[in-house]
């Protein structure tokens, strides 16, 4: 898969427009892809990108992805880029004089001998108007996905930005060197702040191109200049393309300026004087709207008068425009001199002429700074009391405006925090467990304005001094008019103040109690301990694994426990979203075993799954919760009335049913007053329209008594906001409101604009009901081993099942009737034949489709409950960014499993079996192991790809059938689970219950004789097994 | 601008019978400079003629301004009007008067003409601004004997407005263009800042208090390295959408580069009355537009994303 780049190109290239024509900036588009190619030895001119797409693939890539555009023009730049250093092949290392290597591509490993080489680019180039419509192409997110580089990312935000510059009119007309254009206004304090950021992020491989050597090789520098004249032409040439000349009654001078800014060179028809006149009347009319983009800016600080005294002390410096907390005084920057000033990296070059500026300015936003000028070098200067009001008031603001930093004392500094609110001191009643969400708590409070407490008495007694800035207790502090008048009606009103209070105002920021702010909450110990577990600033405490409990529990695990009991006190659904492989299933089991023992189990708990985990929910339950009663409310044999099913789980503790079946026996299901509902991958309900997500939600509903919810998934449910509300929904339905007003508030700002405060105000809402933890979190890779082993249990569809009981059928009678010396081979063909059904039925019955045959592969998954758990592994692993290795043993399967992934996932999935050539058998290898954007998954015969191979991209290592030698499937595990690999690796071994699988693998487990023989002998003993034996080994079991 | 001889084709003037209105101090101390002279009638025919466009071009060049004048004769007369060049010395004191106030500095450098810039000039007893209109030097290429000129004498009033547009000619016409100007002021500036520096040195030496200069970083917090050096800033960017820019807004009332900018400092062009401001006017009409289209293209990106979950019930 390639990937799309877009270069900043500072000059027109060479031999790209017809001569004569001015040349002109503009976006280089060009992509990389991954390929084996040998590296480049030493050359005198910087050599062609080995790894970039030709003009050709990248124009159709272009044109299939809808971003052709008429105005691309052929193009070629040389990129200086990050590369490796590399012998060329067939080259002894002292042979080569001179550098020889490959450039990097993203996401690429470093390597230790990293160098910045310039590298021949071919690509499409577009001038900057048209390139302003390219990237107003680009699309929101989703990136990667769609093969464009983060960089095409960035591209996207500076032209949002200068959407958003032109929206708001933020430009002025120029007419500098005989040109006129158009340029941007970077003063106000956002734009200056989204320079700063964009220069901050922005990705190298914008600057590749930069005649300015710093900048291409990525060394230290800002980048500010580089993005500020990027962003002025981008806004020209959308500016000069949209801009129709023709305004009235103008004179020749202006007639030819609104002629000029029109045309695409902009060159005005003047004679040199007029030019010149132009030139300095424009200059002259932006100057003191705008100063130049420079790393800092003059700052003015407010300090309040010393005690007793009246006058306020304004003080000058210079601010970091990076980081305004960087500042210095203006007697350091006088002192700098003739030499440069350091804001602590950022080097700030004749910083007494940049103060001294950003004073001129602000003195035409705050008149009052005339005085403190009168000397050679002020440092400060003092306001009364009526000018630091003006000051604070509304002179701030317009300082900011004209690019002057303005610093207040905290308790006057704007915001919320300096207008009128409460501080809360709050403690639950003596007899409260503080579980019940209604209840009123003790409380005390007080008025707080900038910081510092006051009474409805103060408060009286300040405003009566009719002045604005006031102090009290030592700091001042501003009074607005509605104040007294505000404070006055809440001291009337007497709230109460319930734990729902306090849990809103300490989950979200400027929340308000009765329209009042609150500034500052105090929780008294005991209300504090409920909080922060509810908040999940404190875990809650973690509960050892319940009596009863056959198995142990590790510490995280003990923690998920403790937090479901938790929630469950609450009466808040729960919905523990772990990783794969952290261990769900049994902190579920664990969590109704600790309900059992504590004698609160009184009910029976439902359980909803997809069909092809229930069988590996019977095993764990029977595994580790033997005291659980377990029922399934499966199969044609099922209760089929409220009477029989009431009848059919007495006694029951758990019970098992299909999503399939919740659906469909809803009626039924309803009329049992269930202690709760569980349900297991609850992606399955993302979609709240679907039938399925109604009837889960029905089902959580509490009935006669209350039941608890909770929601088992593996993936980061808390990052797609279109599901989140189907599963809240089901969880705690209040939580965030109605669908429309979710889609309204939410998902409309988040997804479609990526809104930051609203996505931030989504997670703090439903983050006390959901448990993420990863295999990578700190927490848990100490509690985890290298190399974690999950079996996954499978059942079998029906096809297969008929097909598995009729194979064994036959077979036993021919093989009790035929000859000894045939018996081995046919015992060997039974159990071969008998593997592939639990693969599929369409391996066994050697059915060879073309693998474009999209109807057959439509259907393949339903028709074997192996694969369609395999999917839904692979659906976490894929979406995780993961890299897995699939091994099976019939190369056969491996035909179909490949075409089958290919037609799932719609990416490539390789296949090294006994026949890949040794060529293609390193390219597959290098690629997975190599190519940033190589295929996810990867097929290997366990024979061809068991050995020797180093595949460690891989974590996830899958086992889709039996082997029976250990030995070897360990061997295969290890091409990841060894040096290089720097993950955890999970190792998902498929066992389908019931059949000859699990027989096997009870045998690998119980290291009997047999297995003993079977390690020792490969498949040599089967002959031996008499049909007694044989019967015992293949017949389907149906617990 | 091609110039043919004619009655109306030249340079006319703005400043109508009815007066100065809102003319910046510097103009207007210009025209007050004119309206003292003493030949009230010559005054008015230069006044006349400045409005009629018989001035058909204006030229800084240096420390001269050229002009030339559509008289009676069929070629244009050529005038040139000059002041009094400040000398070297001189300069150097006026700088070291402008060294002392920080505010002629910061003004100058912000592109403002400082209101007080005379008392600069005069520590060196010398003016910015001519004193008198004799002070301002002059030649024709009329018959005239008599100087000024009614030719001369309309080049004076249509200067005035020059003026508006940039006053730092005037700094040229005494000898220091306004870059000049600024760079020798920097340089003085330095020079004092270096000196006070080393007397501060000298200073806390003389304390016996050895410490060393006070460094910016001083008390500070130092920034993370600037993310360049991280190889992850190579290719990567995955910074969320600015939030001011989620939903892209227009200007709120008066708040355009436009707005802010105020009229456009052009004298303008008699046959064209309003010029300038029709110029704006334009840009302002136009202006809406951009602006209205800009907030269409932000709404319509990634629309057609937008995820089909919602009809698929």
């Amino acid at each position: 898969m390639s990937l799309l780049h877009a270069t900043w190109l500072p000059v027109v290239p060479a031999g790209s427009f017809a001569k004569g024509k001015a040349p002109t900036a503009g976006l280089l588009i060009w992509a990389d892809t991954w390929r084996v190619a040998d590296p480049v030895g030493p050359v005198l001119e910087a050599p062609l990108h080995p790894l970039s797409l030709d003009l050709d693939t990248l124009a159709t890539w272009l044109d299939d992805n809808t971003f052709w555009s008429e105005d691309l023009r052929q193009a070629s730049a040389t990129l200086t880029l990050p590369s490796r250093q590399q012998g060329v092949r067939g080259q002894k290392s002292e042979a080569t004089d001179g550098w020889s290597g490959m450039p990097l591509q993203a996401g690429e490993p470093l390597p230790k001998d990293l160098s910045w080489w310039p590298w021949q680019v071919e690509g499409w180039f577009l001038k900057p108007g048209p390139a302003a419509d390219w990237l107003n192409l680009l699309p929101l997110s989703g990136y990667a996905e769609a093969g464009l580089g983060d960089d095409l990312h960035w591209w996207s935000h500076v032209q949002r930005w200068c959407l958003s510059l032109i929206a708001r009119g933020r430009w002025l007309p120029d007419a500098a060197g005989g040109k006129a254009s158009w340029l941007p206004l970077l003063n106000r304090e956002d734009d200056r702040r989204r320079l700063e950021e964009l220069a901050l992020r922005m990705p190298q491989v914008v600057a590749a191109a930069s005649a300015d050597r710093h900048l291409a090789c990525g060394r230290p520098r800002s980048n500010r200049l580089l993005v500020a004249s990027i962003v002025e032409k981008l806004v020209d040439g959308q500016l000069r393309a949209a801009f129709a000349p023709g305004g009235q009654g103008l004179d020749p001078l202006l007639a030819a300026w609104d002629e000029a800014l029109g045309d695409p060179g902009g060159r005005l028809a003047l004679d040199e004087e007029d030019q010149e006149r132009l030139a300095i009347a424009s200059h002259h009319w932006r100057e003191t709207v705008a100063g130049k983009v420079a790393p800092a800016r003059a700052c003015l600080e407010l300090f309040t008068p010393p005690e007793g005294e009246e006058l306020w002390e304004l003080r000058f410096g210079l601010q970091a425009e990076a980081d305004p907390s960087l500042r210095v005084p203006a007697g350091m920057v006088w002192a700098a001199g003739d030499g440069d000033l350091a804001l602590g990296e950022i080097q700030v070059e004749q910083p007494g002429a940049l103060l001294l500026e950003g004073l001129g300015r602000a003195l035409l936003a705050f008149e009052p700074i005339e005085r403190g000028l009168d000397t050679a070098t002020p440092e400060a200067m003092q306001l009364t009391p009526a000018e630091a009001f003006v000051l604070v008031r509304t002179a701030a603001s317009r300082l900011r405006d004209v690019g002057v930093g303005v610093i207040l004392p905290a308790s006057l500094s704007g915001g919320l925090a300096s207008r009128l609110g409460l501080a809360i001191t709050a403690e639950l009643p003596e007899k409260s467990r503080g579980f019940t969400l209604g209840e009123t708590l003790e409380w005390r409070w007080e008025f707080m304005i900038g910081g510092v407490t006051l009474n409805l008495r103060d408060l009286e007694k300040l405003s009566a001094k009719r002045s604005p800035l006031v102090q009290h207790k030592g700091a001042w502090i501003e009074l607005r008019p509605l104040d007294l008048k505000n404070a006055e009606k809440f001291c009337a009103a007497e709230p109460p103040f319930s734990l729902d209070d306090a849990l809103r105002i300490t989950g979200n920021e400027g929340e308000t109690l009765q329209r009042l702010p609150v500034h500052a909450f105090t929780a008294g110990p005991r209300l504090q301990a409920v909080l922060e577990q509810y908040h999940q600033q404190k875990a809650p405490d973690p509960l050892p694994a319940p009596p009863g409990f056959a198995g142990q529990l590790r510490p995280y695990q003990e923690r998920g426990l403790g937090w479901l009991a938790f929630l469950h006190r609450f009466d808040q659904g729960a919905c523990l979203a772990d990783d794969m492989g952290l261990g769900k299933t049994i902190q579920l089991l664990a969590f109704l075993q600790h309900l059992k023992a504590e004698e609160e189990l009184k009910r029976p708990v439902l359980l909803v799954a997809p069909t092809s985990v229930l069988t590996n929910w019977k095993r764990e339950a029977a595994a580790f919760t033997p005291d659980l009663v377990v029922n399934e409310h499966y199969g044609p044999r099922r209760p089929s009335s409220p009477d029989a099913l009431k009848k059919a789980l007495k006694g029951v503790d758990l019970v098992l049913t299909s999503y399939g079946l919740m659906q469909r026996d809803s009626e039924i299901l309803d009329t049992l007053d269930w202690q709760g509902v569980v349900i297991d991958e609850a992606q399955a309900i993302k979609n709240h329209n679907a039938k399925q997500s109604m009837a889960a939600r029905d089902l959580g509903r509490p009935g006669k008594g209350p039941r608890f919810r909770i929601a088992l998934t593996g993936t980061p449910v808390e990052n797609r906001v279109s599901e989140l509300w189907a599963l809240m929904d089901f969880l705690n339905p209040k939580v965030l409101g109605d669908e429309p007003f979710f889609r309204q508030r939410y998902r409309l700002p988040i997804e479609r604009y990526g809104d930051m405060s609203s996505l931030r105000d989504l997670k703090g809402r439903v983050g006390p009901f959901i448990l993420r933890r990863l295999k990578t979190d700190k927490s848990i890779i100490t509690d985890l081993p290298e190399k974690v082993e999950l079996s996954e249990w499978v059942g079998l569809a029906p096809e297969q099942r008929k097909l598995y009981n009729k194979t064994v059928e036959d077979s036993l009678d021919a093989i009790a009737r035929a000859p000894l010396g045939q018996k081995h081979g046919q015992v060997l063909a039974l159990l071969t034949r008998l593997k592939q059904i639990c693969n599929h039925p369409a391996l066994a019955l050697k059915q060879d489709p073309d693998p474009n045959d999209a109807g057959f592969f439509k259907d393949f998954a339903a028709r074997s409950a192996k694969v369609q758990r395999l999917e839904e592994i692979l659906e976490e692993v894929m979406e995780a960014g993961d890299r897995a290795l699939l091994f099976t043993q019939f190369a056969e399967w491996g035909h179909l499993l490949k075409a089958h992934l290919e037609h799932r996932w719609r990416q490539e999935v390789p296949f090294l079996y006994g026949n890949t050539s040794k060529t293609e058998r390193q390219a597959m290898v290098d690629r997975f192991q190599e190519d940033p954007r190589g295929p996810q998954l990867f097929l290997l015969s366990l024979k061809a790809g068991g050995v020797g191979l180093n595949l460690t991209r891989a974590s996830h290592v899958f086992h889709i059938d039996r082997w029976w030698n250990p030995a070897v499937e360990n061997q295969a595990t290890d091409r990841a689970y060894r040096i290089g690999q720097q993950n955890r690796v999970m190792v998902h071994k498929f066992i389908t219950s019931g059949s000859v699988e699990e027989r096997i693998d009870r045998m690998i487990k119980e290291k009997s004789k047999l297995a003993a023989d079977i390690v020792g002998s490969g498949e040599e003993w089967l002959g031996g097994l008499d049909i007694g034996q044989l019967k015992d080994l293949v017949t389907l079991s149906e617990d | 601008m091609t110039i043919t001889p004619g009655n109306h084709n030249g340079i006319t003037t703005q400043l109508g019978d009815q007066g100065l209105g809102q003319q910046p101090w510097w103009v207007e101390q210009w025209m007050e400079l004119i309206n003292g002279y003493r030949f009230k009638k010559r005054l008015e025919r230069a006044w006349a003629y400045a409005r009629e466009g018989n001035v058909l071009s204006i030229r800084f060049e240096g420390r001269r301004v050229h002009a030339r004048v559509q008289g009676s004769g069929e070629d244009p007369y050529k005038v040139k009007l000059w002041l009094d060049v400040l000398s070297d010395d001189d300069w150097g004191y006026v700088l070291e008067a402008l060294g002392q106030k920080a505010r002629w500095s910061a003004q100058l450098l912000a592109g403002v003409m400082p209101q007080d810039i005379e008392r600069a000039f005069a520590a060196s007893g010398r003016r910015l601004f001519p004193f008198k209109l004799q002070e301002v030097r002059s030649e024709c290429t009329c018959p005239d004997k008599i100087n000024p000129c009614k030719h001369v004498s309309a080049v004076y009033y249509l200067m005035g407005e020059r003026f508006s547009e940039d006053p730092f000619v005037l700094f040229q016409l005494r000898g220091r263009t306004r870059a000049q100007l600024l760079s020798d002021l920097a340089v003085q500036r330095r020079a004092l800042l270096a000196k006070k520096a080393s007397e501060a040195k000298a200073a806390r030496k003389a304390d016996g208090d050895g410490a060393p200069l006070p460094s910016a970083a001083d008390g500070l917090h130092n920034p993370t390295p600037v993310a360049i050096r991280d190889p992850n800033r190579w290719w990567r960017y995955d910074a969320a959408l600015d939030p001011g820019l989620v939903v892209i807004t227009p200007a709120m009332e008066g708040d355009t580069g436009l707005d802010e900018a105020g009229p456009l400092p052009l004298a303008e062009d008699g046959r064209f009355p309003e010029a300038p401001r029709q110029f704006v006017e334009h840009l302002r009409s136009q202006g809406a537009g951009f602006s209205t289209a800009a907030m269409a293209t932000a709404m319509a990106a990634g629309s057609n994303q937008e995820q089909p979950n919602d009809s698929n019930g």
